[in-house]
């Protein structure tokens, strides 16, 4: 389920770093373009193959991943805190382990069971995004913040702030990066699994995918593959600039 | 049907997806890891190579499975061969990663003393840098595994064996008597897969790495 | 200076870093005697760990020869050269994967002798070093202590018989206490095996303890004096050498000297329930077991029992038992034990040698 959970610490930015990926984004849509102009393209890949299709399929997968993102931030982020507050404290085990098994699940298999349980739909597709990727941004707050050195609380707290602005002031600020990076996985989940949406009558990127597999058309295939690929190149980039322009300054 | 009664009457089904899954799977962390381990040993010691390698390898990680199976069926057409090969090119990075995380975490001291001894660089590798690296990599193979079995799952969307089979069945058949109980052993069957096989790497690692060390 | 075969020969060898404008080695020339241990000592980012680096090749020189018992090793595949020379660091750096035999055993491994050689002369090394081979045979170094390991390290340095051992701050990283015990056993080790050995550390102590000669080197591998021990210390050649063996030379100098090489005084031995007879000489009183209980004699009052050294004990040993016993002599035992005479501090202070005016000591035995 997370594939992207290996590469948090692996990314760094470079000069060169940062521009590969924009060129590598540009020099691959060239490509699909001028294969596309190249192609004679027959009725049924006309009607898939055009800017409005694309378009509308584009805005559904960005809805998709930009509301479940936001609930998996409304949702993980607090019950982060809340878990790692004193008296909650040693549960966070127990939900680590839960959260482990959890990445074992395969998320196609998460939206299905909601499909044939729930009904098929948007609403059933952002639910099951929303439970797959919410796992590992609770898991980073959790680490972030108890990663975060006692005296520096027991600091905050001795010059008489209140927990609440410790917490606010000083253990959110110093979790940020490893919280980012939580997150960033969270998004390419979700990148990732909206391309399954398809498969419960969502919409998305993967309905051009599933498409060209249905009718064999490599075309409409090709288009659906190589724009959805781009696109989580792209929201992986935009990620890594956030990352490095969010870090708190002095880390 | 129940879910028991289910399982009572399509053990067997669901016994041979699990065994075509685990095949796809363990056949293409077998090749990700010999790439990855391969690769490893070349760029270890070049941090530039180290980082482009990286950087490759860990790109794909980025890439929508869906996506990359449908990349490969304009080459390799459908079924299983897309399936593997969209695995292989997702547990490379991890492997790779822990080869290369391993061997740099030898200790300076030891591989000082190898040299002194006189060891070849090939003899410094084999009976030393390896071995101690091995705990390292073993866990990026292992991590591997767990992400492929549950990417695996994707497969049968694009007419691959293995368990997604049973999942792709319960969607196509929603409504219908068992689709459920497909769409839940399916999953199910995934997650106590990846178990299965991590508990079977835990072994390994027991069993494959030296007393003197952890 | 050096007569006899020299088995280490340094021929104006220098070593360059690409971009650092001094050299880590300058033009250095220095021969190693056979069977000697030479200590390269000096302070810290002197180059005396590059110089010992680069006898086995682990850093190449920019210039100059190099001769390992006349081969010129710049010409020699330098892992065939450094499994003819052991080599022990700091660190000892054993293979944690592998057991004790296991570290031991890889050089004759790779140098291709059969299992049972290659286990007799492990059970060998580790009797040698003073190990019990079916203790430790089988352990995994994270079971043994910081002086374990350096004895093992050491016995995996000697493995394959080399004629040189080199050894980087061999006792570094080891307490005071084992490290005192460790290089006790490093000269027994030498005086049975006989190596030339090339030994590196900025403590002049164990320079002094261990070396046979001393190489004293300035900032970037100037050789600044190399001569025996004592000589640097009684003569050090510049106020660099000076310095650095510090205000502590002439003390240390003491632990170079035997007592059985100083002129002893004449003592009488007293018997329970007897009275000394010699009233101008010093007594000392035994127990029923000849063990010396107090002196006899009025002229020593030890408020802490009696000194007692032996004939091979260093004079500096004698001091120290002085001053613990609080008393201006000491009791000089032979080798069987038997008081032999009286070591006094003014012959230590003004270094009478034997057989200037020594009487034998009386044995006024009233029994």
């Amino acid at each position: 389920m997370t594939l992207t959970a290996q590469r948090e610490e692996s990314t760094r930015l470079s000069a060169l770093g940062v521009l590969t990926t924009p060129a590598l984004v540009v020099v691959a849509g060239a490509a699909l373009l001028a294969y596309l102009r190249g192609q004679p393209l027959d009725a049924i890949e006309r009607r898939s193959i055009n800017v409005q299709v694309v378009l509308a399929r584009l805005t559904e997968h960005l809805e998709l991943v930009g509301l479940s993102t936001l609930l998996v931030i409304a949702i993980a982020v607090p019950l982060g805190v809340l878990l790692t507050r004193p008296r909650l404290r040693r549960l966070i085990p127990a939900v680590l382990a839960v959260a482990n098994i959890g990445q074992a699940v395969p998320t196609i298999g998460v939206l299905v069971l909601l499909a044939v349980v729930v009904g098929i739909g948007t609403r059933e597709a952002l639910v099951a995004l929303v439970l797959c990727s919410a796992l590992p941004v609770l898991r980073n707050t959790m680490v972030g913040l108890q990663g975060i050195d006692r005296a520096l609380i027991d600091a905050g707290r001795g010059i008489g702030l209140s927990r609440a602005t410790v917490l606010l002031r000083v253990e959110l600020p110093l979790a940020v990066p490893v919280m980012l990076a939580g997150l960033r996985v969270a998004l390419i989940l979700n990148v990732g699994s909206a391309t399954l949406a398809t498969f419960t009558n969502a919409g998305g990127l993967g309905d051009l995918i599933n498409t060209g597999i249905v009718l064999n058309r490599t075309p409409i295939l090709l288009t659906g593959s190589v724009l959805t690929a781009l696109l989580a190149l792209t929201i992986d980039w935009l990620v890594s600039l956030a990352e490095h322009v969010l870090r708190p300054r002095g880390l | 049907m129940s879910f028991a009664d289910y399982l009572g009457q399509r053990w067997p089904v669901i016994g041979v997806l699990a065994v075509q899954h685990a095949e796809m799977v363990l056949i293409a962390v077998a090749v990700a890891a010999a790439i990855g381990v391969g690769v490893g040993i070349v760029v270890e010691g070049h941090p530039r190579a180290s980082r482009v390698a990286l950087n490759i390898t860990g790109t794909m990680l980025t890439i929508p499975s869906f996506a990359l199976f449908g990349l490969l069926i304009p080459v390799l057409g459908l079924g299983a061969p897309p399936a593997i090969a969209a695995l292989v090119l997702y547990a490379i990075f991890p492997v790779l990663r822990n080869t290369v995380t391993g061997l740099a975490s030898v200790p300076g001291a030891v591989e000082d003393a190898a040299r002194g001894m006189g060891l070849s660089r090939w003899a410094r590798l084999r009976l030393v840098r390896l071995p101690l690296a091995w705990p390292v990599v073993l866990t990026g193979v292992r991590v591997a595994t767990i992400m492929t079995v549950a990417i695996a799952a994707i497969a049968a969307g694009v007419s691959g064996p293995g368990l997604g089979q049973l999942i792709f069945g319960g969607l196509a058949r929603i409504g219908g008597a068992n689709a459920l109980n497909d769409a839940l052993a399916g999953t199910l069957g995934v997650a106590v897969l990846a178990l299965a096989l991590d508990l079977l790497f835990v072994a390994l690692s027991r069993l494959t790495t030296s007393r003197g060390l952890g | 200076m050096i007569s006899g075969d020299v088995m280490i020969r340094l021929d104006r060898v220098s070593k360059h870093y690409p971009g650092q404008p001094a050299p880590a080695v300058a033009e250095l020339s220095l021969d190693v005697p056979a069977g000697e241990i030479v200590v390269l000592l000096g302070p810290s980012g002197c180059g005396k760990t590059t110089t010992l680096r680069l006898i086995n090749r682990l850093i190449e020189p920019s210039a100059g020869r190099i001769l390992v018992d006349g081969e010129d090793v710049t010409r020699v595949d330098p892992d065939r050269l450094r499994r003819r020379i052991g080599y022990v660091i700091q660190q000892v750096g054993l293979f944690p994967h592998m057991t004790v035999a296991e570290n031991i055993g890889l050089v004759p491994r790779a140098l291709g002798w059969d299992r049972a050689r290659i286990r007799a002369r492990v059970d060998e090394l580790l009797d040698l070093v003073g190990l019990s081979p079916e203790t430790y045979r089988r352990r995994y170094p994270k079971h043994l202590s910081g002086g374990e390991q350096q004895r093992v390290g050491v016995a995996r340095a000697l493995a394959a018989d080399p004629p040189v051992m080199l050894m980087d701050e061999p006792f570094g990283a080891i307490d005071p206490i084992t490290r005192e015990r460790l290089q006790d056993e490093l000269l027994d080790l030498q005086a049975r095996i006989r190596k030339t050995i090339v030994l590196v550390t900025h403590d002049v102590a164990e320079a002094v303890k261990l070396g046979d000669r001393i190489a004293l080197f300035e900032p970037h591998a100037r050789l600044a004096q190399y001569d025996r021990p004592a000589a640097i210390l009684a003569e050090p050649a510049n106020d660099f050498v000076a310095s650095f063996v510090g205000s502590g030379a002439a003390l240390r100098g003491l632990r170079l000297e035997r007592v059985g090489a100083l002129a002893l005084e004449p003592v009488e031995v007293v018997r329970p329930g007897a009275a000394a007879v010699d009233r101008s000489a010093r007594a000392v009183l035994l127990d029923d077991a000849g063990r010396p209980v107090r002196w006899a004699s009025a002229g020593s009052r030890g408020a802490a029992g009696v000194a007692v050294v032996r004939t091979e004990d260093s004079v500096y040993d004698a001091l120290d038992a002085m001053v613990r016993a609080r008393d201006d002599a000491a009791l000089v035992l032979d080798a069987h034990g038997d008081p032999v005479g009286a070591l006094s501090w003014s012959t230590v202070v003004r270094r009478h040698p034997a057989g200037d005016s020594s009487p034998a000591p009386s044995f006024g035995d009233a029994r």
